[in-house]
């Protein structure tokens, strides 16, 4: 196979596992428990910022992700406890709320770290021959970790007991609680959840994008797309969603340019908004 | 429609009264005029991306403000430094304008920004403040009563492609810039020189500018097509991106790679192991090795220490822009339009890379052809005195 | 409206006491505040949020600057001018007209939707530089003709927005404002009483189109500049903050946050460096703390000026245009399947007389689904129905409305933020008022007959001073009900109208279902479980189950049916 469209092809998987894993975290949080959380892309920023903090100490990289799932699930809890859960109620006030808070963890950044542009080193580096095609070898493996993390979330949300509840809380929270599942808890843990999986997001993408405060503004509007484009509350929506924008994204970015792709992405996000509101494989 | 100034008359009455007094009473009104400080409007980003260049904007500002202060000032004045903001949306910044324009009274604006909040500032001023606009930009502004001293697209495409081409023999070239008007009057001018030294352009394509871009797929086609280089106009994280996704897919070892606004901050962020064959050339780079260079940056260690913020080219065209404003102002001897615009025209002023000429209101300078090594630039060769390319009647 | 007159005239006199600049910078933010006001109409009022109403002060702002620059001077821009700002809000319009097809989307599916369109607004200005000038902007635009000072260019801001808040005020008190708010709460009611909801919503939309428009087309020549950053995504971002800190649930709200959030920023990002983290923490506050948004602050003082207006006499309601005559219903072996389930299997059932037919059945048999069916919220995959003779097949619920079936729901359904006389009001226009009556506020006053009747015997319908949500549940029945009889429909649907009432209430709904019935001539179709309310209602029953027709006869017959007495039971094995 000609080498140009094995690598396209392996761009193409790449752009879909990476917004995959960044939306992931929007997933869960937006289909759970209905919560606009616009400092998603902060979160991500943050997982980043972890990375580039252990690298710089000179630890190895995979002590990043105990550091960026402490300090996200930390954030997360916060925001929840505090900003959040008043605003259950009030969708469109969260989307308020979390505006103000993602304004304020990108000026926590920039005071603690600068506006410069961080560069981290990739920890697997240098590329490999995959099909005759040479392919950096660090974009392969997230591609593999992207493809386990789906997996096993999905597995576990299927199958285990503690994902049935959380499918109740998620369908009908009067319900659940009087049958005794603590929603309260649930619900904290379930946005603890997402932040945790953006912060993990932003620690797979470190080394290859630009590190700094702005960072997170890119991810949080393509996680919007692919989530209402996919159809939300389902792993199966975030991937079909994943799949159609960035596949799209790719294949047009391959035969025109990056003008011609993000056009595609944003004519496409607008068709199926209108002609399939409830996305690919809606939640019945 | 121009606006009509507000109460001009009023002001003409004060300052001929001034002006009496000044003649009537020898030391008295010298200590009066020395009083009355030379207020500069200074435009730079203290908010939003760009604001990554406020603190050495700001830096250099202050450094050639103290320094023309210990000279005496511009025509006599001490000079004062107003900063506001230009990271907002352009209407916000040309509110600032006009804030500083009726209530401070500035006598002259400096703008460190991009060309939309230029435009927005310009459309506002209307020519009633001189205006001096530093960066590098696109190329042929003429708006009245505006003086530009950045790098324009001649003069960063011809030494880039006559290097490139002459020197290092490089036939084909791929274009890849950001989808707005400086990459693409850059690409012009490169499109024409490559021509001139007999080389062909295979590729050219643009990417939107301010949206969340990935360069996997252009890099693959660049893999594919194999130009000998790639000149990129792209600017801020995508030029980031672009190049450590091109390091990443081994490209730089065989494809070279010339960015355009390539400054310190942007290669700290490509980083020292994606940085191998890639070129840039400015108008100014830290390490340059020009004796005024030197100068300049010994005085901003002094001054700044330890904690100085990176130099850059946007920080060294703001102490540059100063010094253009006392030549200027004091040559002038007068802040009249018409007075500054012949002053300006053959003008010869001290920049932070060295001495330049003003000519139709831009400025010919020398350029700097850098390449990377690490996270520093190395000067390899400098090319002088060229032309801005534009030509404002005064 | 003194103190209105007198807060205009303070708005007009203001650049003389604060100078030139804040004459400039306010006559900048009136302009915000304007397109502001359509976001308190879409989001506060209506509920749905736009988030790109960039595209339209931009494109407005575009095609204004272009006419300026093309006509300078001439008397043409008179026209051109407004005709901008239209250009946005029938754009608008016309998005609304095709994102509200189906029911409910007010979600973040059309917020989204507004999100994309402006992204791509901001990547088209950017891109066809030949027309807007590209990155740089369209530039040279020369100001209004005659108006040269800052002052002047104030007075036009601050004219066109005291012109656009009254309009909009107008708006607010005229039926079409008052739709909008239950549109917000209950937008399925709405529907039921034969108002298009999704016409109605790409109104609101086209409106807020217009008021960005207006702001955008004074932008060009107060500016002199129009950059792509107008369409693209900060300035609706603004928008939406600005309306939701000023307060969106009322009128003056996003004005409010306008003029204050924006000057504040002005003033504060030249002097703090981290002056934004003080406007991010005033958004957090001003939302938990502040729901109703600054303006909130204001409320009591309002409440003591605004006088209450004197209950004014009422207005007869014009006539339906009905044909006369009994109500004919014909169910022809419908199916209807949702997913895997299947919800009524071949029923088929008619009405010719008028009177009152009850419908029974255990649970799940399909009376609701029955009563969604002839409703047209619920599509039948086969069979048909007809009314009058006339298939009502696939015509929109609001269009069968109109053709004369009311429905009342099982679990009271009005509009509790709205007061009594409100909601009794919006059961008057069922039907009755036309596309322009909507806009006419005198049609609040509007009375009918069968209204004087029921105020008669139920006074508190008459209430305009309480809302529907202070009512009791019995009492909401009982206005539920009381909106369905107003619509006049000749074909009643009651949903178990006797549900969660004392005996005593029971008693009256009784009187006023059989009034209906024999007064009005109306067809009633009563769902009940009670068969002792059955037994004194019904002139003929109707037995469902498992989504077909059982069986059907007088009370006494039923009582009989050997069939219906197993499924009651429970059937033999």
């Amino acid at each position: 196979m000609e080498p140009v469209l094995v690598a396209q092809a392996l761009n193409a998987l790449y752009g879909i596992a990476s917004l995959a894993i960044l939306a992931l975290g929007l997933a869960v949080v937006l289909g759970l428990l209905g919560v606009l959380n616009l400092a998603h892309g902060e979160l991500v920023m943050i997982g980043a910022y972890c990375a580039y903090v252990v690298q710089a100490q000179g630890w190895p990289y995979l002590y990043a992700v105990p550091l960026a799932l402490v300090v996200c699930g930390v954030l997360g809890y916060v925001v929840e406890r505090w900003l959040v859960r008043p605003l259950y109620q009030r969708p469109f006030d969260t989307l308020v709320v979390t505006w103000g808070l993602s304004l304020l963890l990108r000026k926590c950044a920039e005071a603690m770290f600068g506006l410069g542009y961080k560069s981290l080193t990739e920890p697997i580096g240098g590329t490999v021959e995959v099909l005759g095609a040479t392919y950096p070898r660090y974009r392969l493996m997230l591609i593999v970790v992207s493809v386990l993390v789906l997996g096993a979330l999905v597995l576990w949300y299927g199958r285990s007991r503690t994902g049935t509840r959380i499918k109740a809380m998620a369908g009908n929270p009067e319900l659940a609680r009087a049958l005794g599942i603590p929603v309260r808890r649930y619900a904290s843990a379930t946005f603890v959840v997402g932040t945790c999986l953006a912060g993990l997001a932003g620690v797979m993408i470190a080394p290859l994008a630009p590190v700094q405060p702005f960072m997170g503004l890119d991810h949080i509007l393509m996680s919007f797309f692919v989530l209402v484009v996919g159809g939300l509350g389902s792993v199966g929506g975030l991937l079909t969603g994943s799949a159609v924008i960035g596949g799209s994204n790719s294949i047009v970015s391959a035969l025109s340019d990056g003008t011609g792709g993000y056009f595609c992405v944003l004519l496409l996000a607008i068709v199926f908004l209108w002609l399939r509101p409830r996305g690919i494989h809606a939640r019945s | 429609m121009t606006q009509v100034p507000f109460v001009p008359a009023r002001r003409r009455i004060l300052s001929a009264a001034a002006g009496t007094a000044v003649l009537g009473t020898g030391w008295v009104g010298s200590a009066l005029a020395q009083a009355k400080e030379f207020k500069v409007g200074f435009f730079i980003a203290l908010s939003g991306p760009a604001s990554l260049f406020g603190p050495t904007q700001r830096a250099c500002a202050d450094l050639a403000a103290e320094k023309i202060n210990k000279a005496g000032g511009i025509m006599g004045r001490q000079v004062k430094l107003i900063f506001a903001d230009a990271g907002g949306p352009p209407a916000e910044t040309a509110k600032s304008a006009v804030r500083l324009m009726l209530e401070d009274k500035v006598d002259l604006f400096i703008g460190s920004h991009d060309s939309a909040t230029r435009e927005a500032n310009i459309a506002t001023i209307k020519g009633k403040t001189p205006y001096i606009y530093s960066p590098v930009y696109e190329g042929g502004e003429c708006s009245p009563n505006v003086f530009c001293l950045g790098e324009t697209p001649p003069q960063q495409a011809q030494p880039a492609i006559e290097f490139l081409a002459k020197e290092k023999k490089l036939k084909t070239f791929h274009l890849i810039g950001d989808d707005y008007v400086w990459p693409r009057k850059v690409n012009e001018q490169v499109k024409k020189f490559v021509a001139e030294y007999g080389g062909k352009v295979v590729g050219e394509e643009y990417v939107p500018f301010g949206a969340p871009n990935k360069f996997e797929e252009a890099v693959t086609r660049i893999k594919a097509a194999k130009p000998d280089a790639v000149i990129a106009t792209l600017v801020g994280a995508d030029n980031v991106n672009f190049n450590r996704t091109f390091a990443g897919f081994g490209l730089d070892k065989t494809i070279a790679r010339l960015s355009l606004l390539l400054e310190e901050n942007t290669l700290m962020g490509v980083g020292a192991e994606n940085s191998a064959n890639l070129y840039s050339c400015m108008g100014y780079f830290a390490n340059n090795p020009s004796d005024a260079a030197k100068a300049f940056k010994a005085e901003y260690m002094a001054k700044y220490g330890e904690k100085a913020p990176q130099l850059a080219t946007i920080g060294a065209d703001c102490y540059s822009a100063l010094n253009l404003a006392k030549a200027l102002f004091d040559k002038a001897g007068a802040a009249d339009a018409k007075k500054l615009a012949a002053a300006s025209e053959g003008l010869v002023f001290a920049t932070a890379s060295g001495r330049v000429t003003m000519r139709g209101r831009q400025v010919d300078k020398d350029m700097y052809l850098a390449q990377c090594k690490g996270t520093e630039f190395e000067v390899i060769k400098t090319l002088k005195a060229i032309k801005s390319g534009t030509a404002c009647r005064a | 409206m003194r103190a209105a007159s007198a807060a205009v005239l303070a708005l007009l006199l203001l650049p003389f006491a604060v100078g030139d600049f804040w004459a400039y910078q306010l006559g900048l933010l009136y302009l915000y505040a304007i397109a502001a006001l359509g976001i308190g109409l879409c989001w506060g009022r209506t509920g749905f949020l736009p988030l790109g109403q960039g595209t339209f002060f931009g494109l407005a702002a575009y095609l204004s600057g272009l006419a300026l620059i093309e006509l300078d001077g001439s008397a043409w821009l008179i026209v051109l001018l407004p005709l901008a700002a239209c250009a946005s809000g029938l754009l608008a319009f016309l998005i609304g007209v095709l994102v509200f097809r189906r029911r409910g989307e007010s979600g973040p599916y059309f917020s989204m939707i507004t999100l994309a369109l402006s992204l791509l607004a901001y990547q088209v200005a950017n891109n066809w530089e030949s027309v807007t000038g590209g990155f740089n902007g369209l530039k040279g635009i020369p100001g209004l003709p005659g108006l040269d000072s800052y002052t002047a260019a104030y007075e036009v801001a601050a004219v066109a927005l005291a012109v656009s808040a009254f309009g909009i005020a107008w708006l607010y008190r005229a039926p079409l404002g008052v739709l909008w708010a239950a549109l917000a709460h209950n937008e399925r009611r709405v529907v039921l009483f034969g108002f298009d909801g999704n016409r109605l919503k790409a109104v609101a939309f086209g409106v807020s189109g217009l008021l960005a428009g207006i702001g955008g087309a004074l932008y060009a020549p107060q500016q002199g500049l129009v950059t792509p950053q107008l369409c693209g995504f900060g300035l609706s971002a603004d928008l939406v903050i600005w309306a939701a800190v000023g307060g969106r649930f009322r009128l003056l709200g996003p004005v409010l946050g306008a003029v204050l959030i924006g000057a504040l920023t002005s003033g504060l990002r030249d002097r703090f460096q981290f002056w934004e983290i003080g406007i991010a923490i005033v958004f957090i506050a001003v939302v938990l703390l502040f729901p109703q948004g600054l303006i909130g602050i204001f409320a009591p003082l309002e409440r003591r000026l605004g006088r209450r207006p004197a209950p004014a006499a009422g207005i007869a309601a014009p006539a339906r245009r009905d044909p006369g005559g009994a109500a004919k219903l014909l169910v022809e072996g419908v199916h209807v399947r949702v997913g895997e389930v299947t919800i009524l299997d071949g029923l088929s059932l008619a009405l010719e007389r008028p009177g009152i037919y009850c419908v029974i059945g255990p649970n799940g048999a399909g009376k609701t689904s029955t009563f969604n069916m002839l409703s047209g919220e619920l599509a039948a995959q086969a069979g048909r129905v007809s009314f009058d003779g006339r298939p009502l097949a696939r015509l929109a619920t609001h269009r069968i409305v109109r053709l004369g079936i009311g429905r009342k729901f099982q679990i009271p359904s009005v509009f509790p933020a709205l007061s009594i006389a409100d909601n009794v009001a919006i059961a008057l226009w069922s039907a009755r008022a036309t596309r322009l009556d909507l806009l006419r506020p005198r049609l609040r006053r509007w009375t009918s007959p069968v209204f004087e009747a029921l105020v008669a015997r139920y006074p508190f319908l008459a209430d305009a001073g309480r809302t529907a949500a202070e009512l009791s549940h019995g009492e909401r029945q009982i206005l539920e009900l009381s909106m369905a009889l107003l619509g006049e429909p000749r074909l009643l649907l009651l949903d178990e109208p006797c549900a969660g009432l004392s005996p005593q209430e029971t008693a009256q709904v009784i009187a006023v279902i059989r009034w209906a019935s024999e007064r009005r001539g109306a067809t009633v179709v009563v769902i009940e479980h009670d068969m002792s309310l059955v037994r004194e209602l019904a002139d003929h029953v109707f037995v469902l189950h498992n989504g077909s027709l059982l069986a059907e006869g007088t009370v006494s017959e039923i009582q009989g049916n050997v069939a219906v007495k197993a499924i009651y039971v429970g059937a033999e094995k």
